[in-house]
């Protein structure tokens, strides 16, 4: 098999899921993909210290999703939706696992029907 | 922690007999199970403690899944462990994901509506480690209704790039 370009490393998606499955952490990632902001601009609209706020962006930080700036004192956050993507498309095919197994069993149903009335 | 478990349900315009039937007879099973694949089944005896041995043939490999079933009501409930294997049959992790749960606990409930079947599906994971709970319990919310809305957010960002 052709190897490709980009090689998924299967702990960092965990650490996506579980980055992911929060819901203030999913508004952060939100207000960042408009562009990049600090610590203070995310914290802003959300009543949750700075200090929260940096940890959840450590959390975002840690699956890969959140770069921060190392150049400036705000350090401010930039998405990176790769790994989100990955993760997306891991459970977007397993759903369609069962998806699409349980359309396939419904075509049979309809034709053992039909044969059946025949 | 309590056991997540991901639960899927289907209507199926046909009668529960012939439902069952779709899930109990091997030749049945290989019509539906697999698609787009090559499906084969090397052993399949649906009885408490028997085996489902399925591969399926891809391009340049094969995936091969094993289940064991532990339940067998006809025409009710159908439960089977469900683990990817090696070429042995032996229980091996996801390709894909290392902490995700090595056996899952698959449940077929089905139920007569009248006009047809309801079939459910319920999926936990079976003597999982914490890791493999949580990972599965992380994700599967998203698998049944989006996190809420959280799915849409994601979509929503994806969207912008």
């Amino acid at each position: 098999m052709e190897q490709s370009g980009y090689q998924m490393d299967t702990s960092d998606l965990d650490a996506v899921f579980a980055a992911l499955a929060d819901p203030t952490r999913r508004a952060i990632l939100q207000r960042l993909s408009t562009g990049a902001a600090t610590v203070q601009d995310i914290a802003q609209p959300f009543e949750i210290s700075q200090p929260a706020i940096s940890r959840h962006l450590k959390v975002l930080e840690n699956a890969g999703l959140v770069t921060r700036a190392i150049d400036r004192q705000t350090r401010p956050a930039t998405l990176t939706a790769r790994p989100m993507k990955d993760a997306v498309a891991w459970l977007t095919e397993f759903r369609d696992h069962w998806d699409s197994r349980l359309n396939q069993l419904e075509n049979l149903l309809t034709e053992l029907q039909t044969k059946d009335s025949k | 922690m309590n056991t997540p478990q991901f639960i899927m349900t289907r209507h199926f315009d046909a009668p529960k007999e012939l439902v069952w039937r779709t899930w109990t007879d091997a030749d049945l099973v290989a019509r539906w199970y697999g698609p787009g694949v090559e499906t084969v089944i090397h052993e399949f005896n649906p009885t408490p403690g028997g085996l489902w041995l399925n591969e399926m043939r891809m391009d340049a490999n094969s995936m091969n899944q094993r289940m064991e079933f532990t339940e067998v009501s006809p025409t009710d409930r159908l439960v089977m462990k469900m683990s990817n294997a090696d070429a042995d049959w032996n229980v091996i992790p996801s390709p894909m994901m290392e902490n995700w749960p090595r056996v899952l606990l698959t449940t077929i409930d089905l139920e007569d509506t009248g006009d047809g079947t309801d079939l459910t599906l319920t999926w936990e994971p079976f003597e999982a480690t914490d890791a493999e709970l949580a990972l599965f319990a992380d994700a599967i919310p998203n698998l049944e209704n989006g996190w809420g809305a959280g799915m849409d957010v994601i979509a929503e960002i994806l969207a912008e790039f």
